[in-house]
């Protein structure tokens, strides 16, 4: 039985890989091998190689010291952060809000059943986020430090226990958040704060990482002597890769212990928070004076509403909504500094800094997709749109403008800080300014591009259109695609134009592609939302 | 008011609705049964301009569905067997959202709201989120959802199902008193029972064609409808 519901929730999260549900039906053997090269590409090429690079960077110097053990703790503490961070809301929402939830639970199947294959599909997510960052770091170290048996082994098992460590952070936090949301009103704005608390923490990180490692290889024994007396567990983590079976001995029969113990906890309420509709106080109704809309603003409250009701949504595809006005901020403040310092680096491609300044706000346009799975999302009410007196293209102009709304209104700030400590002329600043808003008009238009190429209607849990569909994957890697393309292609050639020209041809190639695009959503794109 | 005229789907091989034609005029209430799979569901969303058919044409208060979708949407409700309605937004937030699209001014929603809430006993939930509502709440939403802007068509699949016994005789006084004001209703039901007290005219599908239509005298003569329904099945 869990190996039938564990297939069940697999084939659910790849689905768009192997059926197209536009045509209904299967997709071809080398559109399959297509997808699947695409996803192994990204894991495995983008991911795998930056991890892979870290762990050079780390490996011959910390295990040349003697400090083999800090390297595994690191590379290991990444990869349970990695794995955690990725899917602790898939915890919440694939256990306990899964739409199927009701039908299993009828169906003469343990309940336990349920929530281990609820689990393995979890742990499997989460594995394969830590996998990334581990197995890279793991065949560095055999490469570097020598591979024998005692290593390969113990270093297999540490992966095991990192990617259970990952499970038990999502289960705990993702069973804490499940609580914490049958309590409140607001949970999905206090969802996203806890979470956003997280991210600060984690780009805090991030950002410190490369003075973090430098201190840490100049400071390596201290900080090795360090932990070994304050931390001996930690030192221990550290030493399993390093091919010591004691500590990896230790570590698997701890792990399995607090596995245990989480899985009582959690098989103890996972029926009564699964099928709980929360225990806030019932709101009552009171008339109120409501002022009429027209039929596109209607559509647009709806998409925003849709938007601030899912933690999910917004956490996986709002992000930018605060780290672009975050960035416009920081660009006040450090804005000047970092131009100077890209001025001097680019010394001889003038205008280097204004055309970094621009990919950087790209990317952080990027982090909104909210319109990519905005189609999926209408899942099994899709009949509403398609039922009530208003044309596809309104359907789907607002849901392009919901994600333009929350970009191009951030990203006006953010630009304007751009243009206000860039070093350039007025026409650049003024392209400096302009580019951006472009930019996340036609993101927006490539994301309702997508979301109606590439629907995923037939879901349980929000997180298949949200986080593991098609079109979101190629939305944020593509943004990030076309930011390296725009920033490489002015260091490699286009400083010979000069930054206002260079930023002014790629305002146009932006603004056509949006309006095609736009072109496309109202005759082609209407046509094929009508017909899904 | 609703004109089928051969109206034909196919889903791959299969012919869910092969050659259909239907004429249901201003103050009929019209049932469709069939058994399941017979084609009714293809047939009403075929109808409501949710699904593409592959031939016919569907007159809805004499324009051309295929031409005009908008105008004809806008002179018809639509009820779906499953009440699968916005879930983030809350009742009254959802009947809103309906009467915005529809251009139903703020003083006759209003008032409309009030009048069909409180029939259906749900003004106290109109501020809960659809989420929360039971089955029958959301099927009590999509009936007042439908009624908001008085349109001249309802089509309706199975409309009964979920509701409570007084909220089943409430909806079939409505689709009286809308017909009595001649308006249309054209629904699928598998309770014959009700199919048979409360229709003026009845179609029966089988594997997609009609294979009988007509006012209720003239389908069921002296047998009571379920005899003549199984009698037709077994055929």
């Amino acid at each position: 039985m869990l190996k039938f519901l564990l297939k069940k929730q697999i084939a659910e999260v790849f689905r768009s890989y192997f059926y197209d549900a536009k045509k209904n039906k299967m997709r071809s053997r080398l559109a399959v091998a297509g997808w699947i090269v695409f996803f192994v590409v990204v894991m495995v090429g983008v991911l795998g190689g930056m991890f892979t690079a870290l762990s050079l960077s780390l490996c011959g110097a910390l295990a040349g010291a003697g400090m083999g053990w800090l390297y595994f703790l690191l590379m290991g503490g990444i990869a349970i952060l990695l794995g955690a961070f990725g899917s602790v809301f898939n915890t919440y929402s694939g256990l306990y809000l899964a739409k199927d939830n009701d039908l299993l639970l009828s169906l003469p199947i343990p309940v336990k059943t349920i929530m281990a294959a609820r689990l393995l599909n979890v742990y499997l997510m989460g594995a394969m986020y830590a996998s990334v960052v581990l197995l890279p770091a793991l065949i560095v170290s055999w490469i570097v430090m020598g591979a024998t048996a005692a290593r390969a082994i113990c270093g297999l098992l540490l992966l095991l226990i990192a990617t259970l460590i990952v499970l038990l952070l999502s289960c705990l936090l993702g069973w804490v958040v499940a609580k914490i949301s049958l309590r409140l009103k607001n949970k999905s704005f206090i969802t996203v704060l806890v979470a956003l608390v997280f991210i600060a923490a984690y780009y805090f990180f991030y950002f410190k990482a490369n003075d973090l490692i430098r201190d840490l290889l100049l400071n390596a024994d201290a900080y090795g002597a360090k932990i070994k007396g304050a931390a001996y567990g930690l030192y221990l983590f550290g030493r399993i890769g390093e091919g010591s079976w004691s500590a990896t001995a230790l570590f698997l029969a701890v792990t399995a212990l607090i596995a245990a113990l989480i899985w009582r906890v959690m098989s103890r309420s996972f029926l009564k928070i699964a099928t709980s509709s929360g225990s806030t106080e019932k709101v009552r109704y009171v008339e109120k004076a409501v002022k009429a809309k027209n039929a596109f603003r209607a559509l647009l409250g709806k998409e925003l509403g849709r938007f601030t009701s899912s933690a999910n949504y917004m956490l996986n595809c709002g992000l930018g909504v605060l780290l672009i006005p975050a960035s416009g901020v920081l660009l006040l403040i450090k804005g000047r500094e970092i131009c100077s310092l890209l001025g001097g680096v680019f010394a001889s491609r003038p205008g280097a800094a204004a055309v970094l300044l621009c990919t950087a706000l790209f990317m952080l346009s990027s982090m909104n997709d909210m319109a990519a799975p905005s189609v999926s999302l209408e899942g099994r009410s899709l009949w509403i749109p398609q039922s009530l007196p208003v044309s596809p293209q309104t359907v789907l102009r607002a849901k392009a403008a919901v994600q333009l709304l929350l970009t191009a209104i951030p990203m006006l700030f953010a630009a304007v800080c751009a243009a206000l400590v860039a070093e350039e002329s007025l026409a650049v600043r003024l392209l400096l300014v302009l580019l951006p808003l472009v930019y996340a008009a036609f993101q927006a238009m490539f994301g309702s591009f997508l979301g109606v190429k590439m629907p995923v209607l037939s879901w349980t849990d929000e997180t298949a259109p949200i986080k593991q569909s098609g079109s979101v994957a190629i939305v944020i890697f593509g943004g990030w695609g076309f930011s390296v393309v725009f920033a490489g292609l002015y260091l490699l050639i286009g400083y010979r134009l000069g930054a206002a020209l260079y930023l002014s041809l790629w305002t146009l190639v932006y603004a056509a592609a949006a309006l095609l695009l736009l072109r496309w959503l109202d005759v082609k794109g209407s046509r094929l939302f009508a017909e899904l | 008011m609703l004109i089928i005229e051969h109206l034909t789907k196919t889903y791959g091989e299969k012919k869910a609705v092969d050659d259909l034609s239907l004429h249901i005029r201003p103050g009929e209430i019209f049932g469709f049964i069939g058994h399941n799979g017979a084609g009714k569901s293809t047939t009403l969303k075929s109808a409501v301009g949710i699904l593409a058919f592959d031939e016919g044409r569907i007159t809805i208060c004499g324009k051309n569905l295929a031409d005009e979708p908008l105008s004809c949407k806008r002179d018809l409700a639509y009820i779906p067997d499953n009440p699968d309605l916005y879930e983030f937004m809350s009742g009254i937030k959802y009947l809103n959202f309906i009467a915005d699209v529809f251009g139903i001014p703020a003083d006759v929603r209003q008032e409309r709201i009030r009048r069909y809430a409180d029939l259906f006993e749900l003004t106290g939930d109109l501020a809960q989120p659809i989420s929360a509502y039971s089955h029958g709440m959301k099927q009590k939403l999509a009936v007042i959802s439908a009624w908001l802007h008085d349109p001249k068509l309802i089509i309706m699949d199975e409309p009964f199902v979920g509701l409570d016994p007084k909220a089943s005789h409430l909806l079939k006084e409505m689709m009286r008193e809308h017909c009595d004001r001649g308006g249309a209703i054209f629904f699928s039901t598998h309770v014959l029972e009700v199919a048979e007290k409360l229709c003026d005219k009845v179609a029966i599908i089988k594997q997609g064609r009609l294979v009988k239509v007509g006012t209720m005298e003239e389908v069921k003569g002296d047998d009571s409808l379920e005899e003549v329904f199984l009698e037709l099945e077994a055929e």
